[in-house]
């Protein structure tokens, strides 16, 4: 055996000795994030103006105590696309150098099942699990969480414009012939077509397939009466901006990109839809201590309080709310689109997915809608 | 010998990188796409396996065909049009003003391009937005309705087309006008042609190949487009493009998307075989004539 060979079982040997496998409930196996040394470079996939700005930054504060240069992407424009550009990788064990993309609770779901994402432990995670906030410990979708590690939460609602539509807080008023064609929608069939159920007095968390496919009808019918103007993402702050609509389906912490002082987001009168992007870590990250390590990084307080108080979405870690009100912050502290208490958002619902029995005609059914 | 050796080298180097170019990326890729296109299955299942599904090509088209007529619809308005506004455009740069000006109106066609296709776009949107001054003066003259709007309307995308793919209408029709012999204008006078008759026969025939270059440059991107009617179309407006956009990425119906792809390819190629053929016999009679 040449001496090459012999490097290459001895590294094949280590490699499984502390890779972990380890089988699970789904399509195949499923890595454990290894921990060891934090060093090297850490690439991160998040989504645009998602993180606190500037040099001294939490970016760059975690650079100077770790020492591992952090490479930063905002690549993730919505989760279907950016899983499209991934997936051919993924499929094939590999992540693009990425060791954390950010993603929404049913996306991170989809990426598990389909075993694209390592296991974390949660004794790698102390920081994590000391200061998570107690609603956000256990998702529907990921119960021990075993793969998802939320970012930042927020609710989709209804941005109106209070000069324009002054009367409208339900989801049913978007519906009202009086604004027709000044009403935009989300094209995440997720936040639509469940919020529409809602206003019909359909629980999305039980809704059958017959519930979907009526509220994507009601949508149509809508579409057909020239109703609804568009489609958006997270364009409709442009259309509520510019006053090309009076009222959209948005979310909660988009205030900062709409320059609109009459624009204000709404809890519907039948509740809102919770959602949480997590910090995932894909197979074939190629640094995972450094990846664990900033997860626990970012569940510090400290360092959770600036990127809270740039991005104004809901915190999943205990105690920002505390350094607010120390740093004379009432304004950030009193805020119920940062720190929601149970009675703002008694009528909300956790996203969900449809029915897997159904779930391709469903979205074949929306996508029809929106770009049909 | 020497001689016919060298003849055949240099046309296979002259001919090498455009052919390599064309095998990488054109024709390994529509190979791939073929194969997808006849697969089934899907990604939550293990993915796609090769079945020579053909029922794909059917499903495709299913329940779209207005959707298909719509993005013929936009794109051949976008077409027409731009090839109004192009011809007398060009004929005034190549004839009607003094060449020193002529280098600055050119510039003007082309200098949009120095600006990325989608910022431009974009741009549209602030420009046509409800609130914005054109559309309130359009309002005021009585041509939009007081609750109009020129947003998220097909008149936006037509327009929006028309816009970005114009300069691809225009240059051919100005190269071609530009070579036109001044001699054989001034002949058609002499012989008494009116003004009229000398372009009908006389300069419209000779600037055809500019005319079908014109053409199939603007209908084909402007038929595959999807970026238009996403940013200025609303709903009900989308085109085949922005379809196979959400089949891939959205559906993650992978063979779909592949087989609704080939169909829209296929369908250019036959279309653009078709207007070759007619506007080939048609166009170059002229010059036939004369040999």
């Amino acid at each position: 055996m040449t001496r090459r060979a012999l490097v290459a079982v001895a590294l094949a040997l280590g490699l499984s000795a502390c890779g972990g496998i380890v089988g699970a409930g789904n399509a195949g196996n499923v890595e454990t994030a290894d921990n060891g040394q934090v060093e090297g470079e850490l690439v991160i996939s998040n989504w645009p103006g998602y993180v606190d700005p500037g040099k001294d930054n939490s970016l760059a504060q975690f650079t100077d105590r770790t020492g591992v240069e952090i490479e930063y992407i905002e690549d993730i424009n919505s989760n279907t696309a950016f899983f499209g550009k991934v997936q051919p990788l993924l499929d094939q064990g590999e992540s693009g150098d990425r060791s954390i993309m950010v993603v929404t609770d049913w996306m991170a779901k989809q990426m598990y099942d389909l075993g694209y994402l390592q296991e974390v432990e949660h004794k790698d995670l102390p920081t994590v699990f000391e200061n998570i906030r107690p609603g956000i410990v256990s998702s529907e979708l990921d119960p021990d969480r075993k793969f998802s590690i939320p970012w930042q939460s927020g609710m989709t609602g209804i941005w109106v414009d209070t000069e324009e539509a002054p009367d409208i807080t339900s989801i049913n008023d978007l519906f009202d012939p009086k604004y027709k064609g000044r009403v935009t929608m989300l094209d995440e069939m997720r936040d639509t077509v469940p919020l529409v159920m809602k206003a019909d007095g359909v629980d999305p968390a039980d809704a059958t397939t017959e519930d979907w496919m009526a509220a994507v009808e009601k949508i149509q019918g809508a579409v057909d009466d020239g109703q609804i103007r568009r489609f958006t993402g997270n364009d409709y702050t442009e259309d509520i901006t510019s006053g090309n609509s009076v009222a959209s389906i948005g979310w909660s912490g988009d205030g900062y990109l709409i320059s609109n002082d009459n624009a204000e987001w709404r809890m519907p009168d039948e509740g809102c839809m919770l959602w949480t992007d997590n910090m995932v870590i894909p197979v074939g990250a190629p640094n995972t201590p450094a990846a664990l390590e900033y997860m626990n990084y970012v569940y510090e307080p400290e360092v959770q309080a600036p990127i809270t108080a740039y991005i104004n979405y809901v915190t999943p870690v205990d105690g920002v709310k505390e350094i607010f009100l120390k740093e004379g912050d009432k304004g950030l502290a009193s805020d119920p689109l940062i720190f929601p208490d149970e009675e703002f958002t008694k009528d909300c619902t956790a996203q969900v997915n449809p029915p897997v029995e159904s779930a391709e005609d469903i979205t074949g059914a929306f996508e029809d809608v929106v770009s049909g | 010998m020497s001689s016919s050796r060298k003849g055949g080298l240099i046309p296979a180097g002259l001919l090498g990188p455009g052919v390599i170019w064309l095998v990488l990326f054109f024709v390994v890729p529509m190979y791939f796409m073929g194969e997808m296109a006849l697969r089934s299955g899907s990604l939550a299942s293990g993915g796609f396996a090769f079945t020579w599904e053909w029922s794909n090509f059917s499903d495709a088209l299913d329940g779209r065909g207005s959707q298909i007529i719509r993005t013929i619809y936009y794109s051949g308005a976008a077409t027409l049009i731009a090839l109004l506004i192009a011809y007398p455009l060009s004929y005034a740069i190549a004839f009607k003003i003094s060449p020193r000006w002529r280098l600055i109106f050119l510039f003007a066609v082309i200098a949009p391009f120095f600006t990325t296709y989608l910022i431009r776009t974009i741009g549209w949107k602030t420009i046509l937005s409800d609130s914005s001054p054109v559309v309130d003066f359009l309002k005021t003259i009585g041509v939009l309705p007081e609750d109009g709007r020129l947003l998220a309307t097909p008149a936006a995308v037509i327009a929006g087309l028309t816009y970005n793919f114009l300069p691809f209408m225009i240059l051919p029709i100005y190269a071609s006008l530009e070579q036109l012999d001044g001699r054989l204008i001034e002949a058609s006078k002499d012989l008494y042609a009116s003004a009229r008759t000398t372009f009908r026969k006389v300069t419209l025939p000779l600037t055809a190949p500019g005319i079908v270059a014109g053409v199939l440059l603007t209908f084909i991107p402007a038929f595959g487009d999807y970026v238009n009617a996403q940013l200025l179309g609303g709903t009900g407006q989308a085109m085949i493009g922005n379809k196979i956009q959400s089949l891939y990425l959205v559906e993650r119906d992978y063979p779909e998307a592949a087989a609704l792809s080939f169909m829209m390819m296929a369908a250019i190629l036959i279309t653009v075989l078709i207007y070759i053929r007619l506007a080939g016999t048609e166009a170059f009679m002229g010059a036939e004539d004369e040999d």
